[in-house]
């Protein structure tokens, strides 16, 4: 998967530039927004404990892998909604799963030496879309261009609010 | 709304993720149609003669072959790919492609190199991390715990 760092800019770029448009969706809601984004990043959870691990002590099979799934961002998303007040869920349920999509997406894009991405549709599909095989996950190139791409946004914003 | 009900949801959330879980593991050879490391140093033999897609650290680079050493579920296989001009230097990652040979060795039809160096994953990381700092520090500049009702509320109301 693309860096958690590209990952968290690419819904700010997308939010902002959407909030030029939807008067309620200011930078607040931007940042519920991307933390959306780092949803299938918590896969990453096995570096501090295995999977094996927590198989062991369960007695039962485990895997991380459908947090990196639409069905893991659409549960998780249903976690961190509840964290906030009541009034905000359908906001907050609507922007985390859209951050937690634009995640899926880019690492769907990634490069995979058969051709087809992870079944990141699991589990309503076990089918692996095919991948354009655009970029490598350490490619620094995406994060250059997510950086100059969400710095160019900023600076419009900026513009933008500055004039209204 | 109390925080009992709120607890309760997301339990129950808890409980449907736990079972996506398990089920994902369960059903892993229809979602991931090769076998993982763990897999092939269990029951290698009989996987020869398959495609397979293997994630490894390059332990080794030479001419017209490397040696990589797969790892899942605290289990790894050293295999020998063979079929590759693709230099890696030590410590490097790679996704290879290609068919599983008797003797712990892969003919590759496609190597993608993931990592070229120690230094590329330590990028990735080092970047996710300072992703993770940032957004913690802008996402508390828009919201706070109010301890009261333990919720997140916009500190601008």
């Amino acid at each position: 998967m693309a860096d958690l760092l590209t990952h968290l800019l690419v819904p700010y770029i997308l939010l902002t530039v959407a909030s030029w448009r939807v008067d309620w969706l200011d930078q607040r809601w931007v940042v519920v927004g991307m933390g959306g984004a780092a949803i299938p990043d918590l896969v990453k959870i096995g570096i501090v404990l295995d999977d094996s691990t927590v198989e062991a002590l369960l007695g039962l099979p485990f895997t991380y892998a459908p947090l990196s799934t639409l069905g893991g961002v659409l549960l998780f998303a249903g976690l961190i909604t509840v964290v906030f007040e009541r009034r905000h869920w359908r906001r907050v349920y609507g922007l985390v799963t859209f951050g937690g999509l634009t995640s899926l997406l880019l690492d769907g894009l990634r490069v995979y030496a058969d051709g087809r991405a992870s079944a990141w549709l699991y589990p309503f599909t076990n089918w692996r879309p095919p991948t354009p095989s655009l970029y490598v996950s350490s490619d620094p190139t995406v994060l250059v261009v997510a950086l100059l791409v969400a710095g160019a946004v900023a600076v419009l914003d900026r513009r933008i609010r500055a004039r209204d | 709304m109390y925080v009992w009900v709120r607890v309760v949801i997301a339990l129950s959330v808890c409980l449907a993720l736990g079972g996506l879980f398990v089920h994902a593991e369960v059903t892993e050879d229809q979602w991931h149609p090769y076998p993982d490391a763990e897999e092939l140093a269990a029951e290698y033999d009989s996987y020869v003669g398959q495609d397979v897609m293997i994630f490894g650290t390059v332990t080794e680079h030479s001419e017209g072959g490397m040696e990589i050493m797969a790892e899942s579920d605290g289990t790894s296989i050293t295999l020998q790919v063979t079929g590759t001009e693709t230099a890696v230097e030590p410590g490097g990652v790679v996704q290879v492609y290609g068919t599983l040979e008797p003797g712990q060795r892969i003919t590759a039809e496609r190597i993608e190199v993931v990592n070229s160096s120690r230094w590329a994953e330590l990028y990735k990381y080092g970047a996710s991390v300072v992703g993770a700092l940032g957004f913690l520090l802008l996402f508390f500049r828009y919201w706070r715990l109010n301890r009261d009702t333990w919720t997140l509320e916009a500190r601008d109301g």
